[in-house]
């Protein structure tokens, strides 16, 4: 049996450490966490400490306020233990009894997880205002040597907390004494503590205190039967005991056994028809001492077992809300790769001069020797005598600012078009009602974070060199052009005449790509593809439309020859300028707006597929493989 | 009329003119979804506040609440002397809600829908001036069946005026009772009777001391029902604590207390609304806060760039200046020779500027050019609709696209988490509507900046032309002349005369002519700089003065008309709430009834 037990003891902790591990992932799904879970709390306060330890009982009193949980307590252990009060929840910490030298062999901590020990020292110990969970335990000599015996606190006044105490012990005990009386046996806090309890498979000793006797003789099997129905507990023991305040006080109470089979609600005539009660009282310790420990042992933890792999309640239930939770995000991201975020019509195009005369520059670089010399003489020589009329000319025309700069300003204003077209296109994701994309989408786009994205934007904005940049674009451009083709000459000298030419215009569409490619979205997930923003720029091309996309180099030449593929790759300078800088949009856009949305919703969607998740579904069938075969061999 | 009826009158008036109050303030048409939601609450209230008043005469209505086994149905047949309900040991007993009323009470005037209830008709007179109901526990139902005894329960309570409280030493301290009460209570009086008083304990004193922490308890009775209804049966004589418990339910409720009680229960409707209600809003105000102090910083920022425009441009603009200057004080000197030359000079000035004027967009120009004058060209432009150049000229202002469009899309996100919500693609309004703003609001700081300007160019002109600047100039140009003139006519009188000496020949006049052209220059030259005395720091001074200036408006005027009336609804929803609490404090608390704390805030909607 104890190999067995240890068996299970390693499952569960193997559970235990995958289940944490899988916890860590679980923020980004915005789920709750392990603690406050019912088969969690089982497995930590339950299984792990009992499973590998010597074989002992608890034995709990669990009941609503004021109906005696603490007489009963003191009549099971035959000493005034816990006080009791007139006034209702004043039992507002356990008091375990525990059998001399227990402590010695077991760790009473470790057993009652989560409670702060006391050594007991006086009834009123109990009724102590403390925030903290506190346990007050003392020895007792005529304690069978494998009992722990407690009083616990109420489960239905209005201190919550008191409920919360009363659970733990619930959730780590082995036999409940259930405390009922006819007012309470159907108050839905009573019932829905002890629905948990019946689930977990707890064995129940049920006492009906407060009876009038002997008229509820009658009664109170009826009570007890719909208390039976509504929860699905079925008591192994039944005592009544009168309505006797004196006879409480004194510790003399008579408690009386009584035989009692639930039946269903069709035959409910035939409970009365049971033989006359006996009137001998009980003595509860000696009943509890005869129990069956081992029998019982093996009874509930196989209850907490089957508790945590039950599919609506135990683990199952979290995985399956991972995965639920898991699919609301690809609803999510599916929601908004499904359009793309932005479309720029007519993104600006570096004047045609500014270009021209980058080119010339280029060329002028590249003359060697005698040439450079002669034609830089020229050059300077040119530039004097053009001084003036370049001055008047200055002077009679409005716009004295550099051709880049307007093109600054121009992009610029672009960029807040963008910039407002993807907000609004948020803002309408947003009210779409997908709960998960709306909380994370409000910080994004409220006043105080769009201020603080503009001003990233103009900054990296203003302080960008496009001068630079389209010289190194130039240079790569034209060193490729002239490795691949003979006909510079040509172009160079045509460079004026294509100045006139009429500009392109490029369309940039920017997308948030979730899942596969663009336009494929909500079919296969590719697991490998990163969520970004993908730049899309499309010219108007000489010869037909052409598409650069983010990676592709190849130049579009379907024109080879004269005007017609000059203009291809003069248009071609624009495309990949505007590609370069809408890339640089799109990273930034996705930086200081999107975030990181993208990687948690991603993340959040693969989840399911993670390794955690795998291995905690495994300890999952693991454990119920065992418990079946537990189930062949009893 | 008695005082103590006046009093009533009175108090009647002002209940219905709160009432009032309240539908006026749920009418108000708002874009604040907040408001909006408050406005909704509201409305659902109004209709139960008539429902009240029309029953204000009707026998008031008394339910048992409390946990079951706490015998409200035993209290009930207790109080009404007889097996009128099903008292039982089976929990719960009572499913079926039983009403007990005498034959002759009208039950169709109450507005109960009868077919929800068991009903009695007894012809006794303790029930003349009231109705009993026994009502399920609010305690056995789990979760939210439909068909609970919990949802029975929930559908009887707001109907009833009193709510009768029942409770024992088990069940004083059950939670779900007490939030069941919690929710109940409001708008209701409440009598609190502890039961079972032959088997428990007294625990009336911690009872109290839970339930004075939401209510006021005057009192808690302590009875017996069982052995009270034993007693009638047999003809005993009644406990104490029961015939009084069964005396103010009897009597003590009658037609004076019925006013009283009912009109408490109105007051406390509204107050839990209003509270309601404002809570609701100010949590949802700093947002709003967070847009107004937005749009206050883009105020400031758009006068600040304004004026600084203003400024380094009149700073530039030295020309107009000293034409404006010379044209002032020539104004004001009259005829006078200098004064003449002063104005010549303007006038080629002028001629060469009125050209100049047309071409020019430069709004420190036109504020320059003269209040009268400006504000005339301005209006010729608007007239001629050139959107054109008014977007030049809001852009020569820094007022450009790309900024109004900054503007624009922070406004947006503020106007959204603010809640206000607006028909428009945006929320802030087109781009063009930003654009026509910042037109108004240019020309309202320009037509500010030129009174101003008039005002310095006045100052200017006054403090550095006075009479002994005018004499000496006038005499420092007239010497010139004189000496001219007197040497011409000697000249001509004397010595061609006289000593027949030659004419002066045309040489002499072209001389002359030049030297008075280069003197008057000069003098009208030095004449100016002088003007000019002190200009800068009065450019200064002016754009400070400026930036300091409110304009009536920013950008965004409905933006702010919103944020002002956020405020004034929940100003006003804020002096209703002090009018209720001042009201609700100023009914005596009785003796009898507990009821709902005045100063406890609720937390639910209630019910």
């Amino acid at each position: 049996m104890s190999s067995t037990l240890h068996e299970f003891s390693k499952i569960i902790h193997q559970l235990r450490d995958n289940l944490r591990a899988l916890e860590q992932h679980t923020n980004q799904l915005d789920l709750a966490g392990l603690r406050g879970r019912e088969w969690f709390d089982i497995l930590e306060r339950k299984l792990i400490p009992q499973l590998d330890d010597n074989l002992y009982l608890v034995v709990a009193v669990v009941g609503g306020t004021n109906i005696g949980k603490s007489v009963v307590f003191n009549h099971l252990v035959n000493q005034q233990t816990s006080a009791i009060s007139p006034l209702a929840s004043q039992t507002r910490h356990p008091v375990c009894l525990v059998p001399h030298n227990f402590e010695q062999t077991h760790d009473l901590v470790q057993i009652f997880q989560g409670f702060q020990l006391i050594q007991w020292s006086s009834p009123e110990d109990p009724l102590k205002q403390d925030e903290q969970h506190l346990l007050f335990w003392k020895h007792s000599e005529t304690l069978a040597s494998n009992l722990l015996v407690l009083d616990t606190p109420d489960i239905d006044s209005d201190a919550e907390v008191n409920w919360e105490r009363a659970e733990r012990i619930r959730q780590s005990a082995d036999v409940l004494v259930t405390v009922l009386t006819q007012q309470k046996y159907n108050d839905a806090a009573v019932k829905q503590f002890f629905r948990e309890a019946a689930r977990e498979d707890k064995v129940i000793i049920t006492i009906f205190n407060q009876c009038q006797l002997p008229d509820d003789e009658q009664y109170w099997p009826l009570w007890l039967n719909t208390f039976c129905q509504e929860t699905g507990v079925h008591p192994e023991l039944v005592f009544i005991a009168p309505n006797d305040r004196q006879a409480a006080n004194s510790l003399q109470l008579p408690i009386y056994p009584r035989s009692f089979e639930p039946v269903s609600p069709e035959t409910t005539s035939e409970i009365n028809s049971e033989a006359p009660p006996a009137n001998t009282p009980a003595n509860l310790m000696q009943v509890l001492s005869q129990m069956q420990f081992g029998e019982i042992k093996v009874r509930t933890l196989k209850g907490a077992l089957h508790y945590l792999i039950e599919p609506d309640t135990g683990v199952p239930s979290y995985l399956q809300e991972i995965k639920r939770r898991s699919n609301e995000f690809r609803s999510a991201s599916e929601l908004l790769s499904e359009q793309e975020l932005a479309e720029i019509e007519n993104w600006p195009l570096v004047p045609n001069t500014v270009i021209v005369s980058a080119v010339r520059q280029w060329w002028q670089e590249q003359r060697e020797g005698w040439s450079a010399q002669v034609h830089g003489f020229y050059n300077t020589i040119g530039k004097g005598v053009l001084w003036p009329v370049r001055y008047i000319k200055s002077l009679t025309t409005d716009e004295k600012r550099p051709p880049m700069e307007i093109y600054r300003e121009q992009e610029w204003s672009v960029v807040l078009q963008t910039v407002e077209g993807i907000y609004d296109r948020l803002t309408l994701v947003s009210e779409l009602g997908n709960e998960l994309l709306t909380n994370r989408l409000k910080s994004i786009l409220n006043g105080t974070s769009r201020e603080v994205l503009l001003r990233i934007l103009h900054e990296e904005h203003a302080s960008f060199d496009f001068t630079a940049q389209l010289e190194e674009l130039i240079d790569s451009e034209m060193t490729f052009f002239k490795s691949d083709s003979p006909q510079y000459y040509t172009f160079l000298k045509q460079l004026d005449q294509i100045a006139a030419v009429a500009r392109p215009a490029l369309s940039v569409g920017l997308f948030f790509v979730g899942f596969g490619a663009v336009g494929d979205v909500g079919t296969q997930i590719v697991t490998d593809t990163m969520i970004q923003s993908v730049v899309n720029v499309s010219g108007d091309v000489a010869g037909g439309a052409v598409t650069t996309t983010v990676g592709e180099t190849a130049v579009s030449s379907t024109a080879a020859s004269g005007a017609g593929y000059l203009e291809a790759k003069f248009r071609r300078f624009h495309a990949v300028f505007a590609q370069k800088r809408t890339e640089w949009l799109a990273t930034a856009i996705r930086e200081h707006l999107l975030k990181t949305l993208p990687e948690e919703l991603k993340s959040a969607v693969n989840l399911p597929d993670s390794e955690d998740f795998q291995s905690v579904q495994n300890s999952v069938s693991m454990l119920e493989e065992q418990l079946s075969q537990l189930r062949i061999s009893l | 009329m008695p005082t103590s009826e006046l009093a009533q009158i009175e108090m009647l008036a002002t209940v219905d003119r709160l009432i009032q109050q309240l539908k006026r303030w749920s009418e108000q048409s708002t874009n604040w979804k907040t408001a909006q939601q408050c406005q909704a609450v509201i409305q659902q209230l109004l209709p139960r506040l008539d429902m009240l008043r029309v029953r204000l005469e009707s026998p008031l209505v008394i339910a048992t609440f409390g946990g079951t086994g706490t015998g409200k149905s035993s209290l009930v047949n207790a109080l009404i002397g007889s097996y009128c309900t099903t008292s039982g040991r089976q929990r719960p007993t009572t499913m079926e809600p039983v009403l007990i009323a005498h034959p002759e009470t009208d039950l169709d005037r109450l507005g109960l829908d009868l077919s929800q209830f068991h009903v009695e008709q007894k012809n006794l007179d303790q029930l003349r001036n009231i109705i009993l109901i026994d009502c399920p526990d609010p305690d056995t139902s789990e979760a939210t069946e439909i068909e609970s005894n919990l949802t029975r329960l929930q559908h009887i309570v707001p109907l009833c005026d009193i709510l009768l409280y029942t409770s024992t030493q088990q069940k004083y301290r059950s939670a779900r009772v007490s939030e069941e009460l919690k929710e109940a209570a409001v708008g209701r009086r409440l009598i609190f009777v502890q039961t079972h008083a032959g088997l428990d304990e007294d625990i009336r004193e911690d009872w109290r001391d839970l339930l004075s922490q939401q209510f006021e308890v005057p009192e808690i009775f302590f009875v017996d029902s069982v052995k009270a209804l034993e007693d009638q049966l047999a003809d005993r004589p009644l406990e104490k604590e029961f015939a009084s418990l069964k005396e103010i339910l009897s009597t003590q409720l009658g037609k004076s207390e019925r006013l009283q009680v009912r009109r408490a229960n109105l007051l406390e409707l509204i107050q839990n609304a209003i509270d309601h209600c404002s809570h609701k809003i100010d949590s949802a105000l700093p947002a709003v806060r967070e847009l107004e102090t937005f749009l206050k910083q883009q105020h400031l920022a758009l006068t600040a760039q304004m004026s600084q425009e203003l400024r380094t441009e009149l700073l530039v603009s030295r020309n107009l200046w000293e034409r404006r200057l010379i044209s002032c004080v020539s104004d004001s000197w009259g005829f006078s020779p200098f004064s003449a030359m002063l104005r010549l000079y303007n006038g080629l000035g002028n001629l060469i500027a009125s050209a100049s004027l047309f071409r020019a967009r430069n709004s420190a120009q036109v504020a320059l050019i003269g209040a009268l004058q400006g504000v005339r060209w301005i209006g010729e432009r608007n007239q001629a609709q050139s959107a054109e150049d008014r977007l030049k000229r809001i852009g020569s202002f820094g007022l450009d696209d790309n900024k109004l469009r900054e503007s624009q899309l922070l406004i947006d996100g503020y106007v959204q988490s603010a809640g206000l919500v607006t028909h428009q693609d945006h929320l802030s309004g087109s781009l063009e509507k930003i654009q026509t703003e910042a037109a108004h609001v240019e020309e309202q700081f320009l037509n500010d900046a030129g009174s101003k300007i008039d005002g310095i160019i006045n100052r200017l002109a006054h403090k550095n032309s006075g009479w002994f600047t005018r004499a000496l100039y006038e005499t420092l140009f007239l010497s010139l002349v004189v000496y001219a003139l007197l040497r011409i006519g000697k000249n001509f009188f004397y010595d061609s005369f006289q000593n027949e000496s030659h004419i002066l020949p045309i040489d002499f006049y072209v001389t002359a002519g030049v030297i008075f052209l280069i003197w008057s220059g000069f003098l009208v030259m030095m004449f100016t700089r002088k003007l000019k005395r002190g200009l800068s720091q009065e450019i200064y001074q002016l754009s400070d003065d400026l930036a300091q200036a409110k304009l009536a408006h920013g950008l965004f005027p409905h933006l702010e008309q919103e944020c002002q009336q956020v405020y004034s609804m929940q100003h006003s929803l804020e002096r209703m709430g002090g009018e209720v609490h001042q009201l609700r404090n100023e009914i005596a608390s009785s003796k009898i009834l507990g009821a709902w704390k005045v100063t406890e805030p609720t937390t639910g909607a209630g019910s």
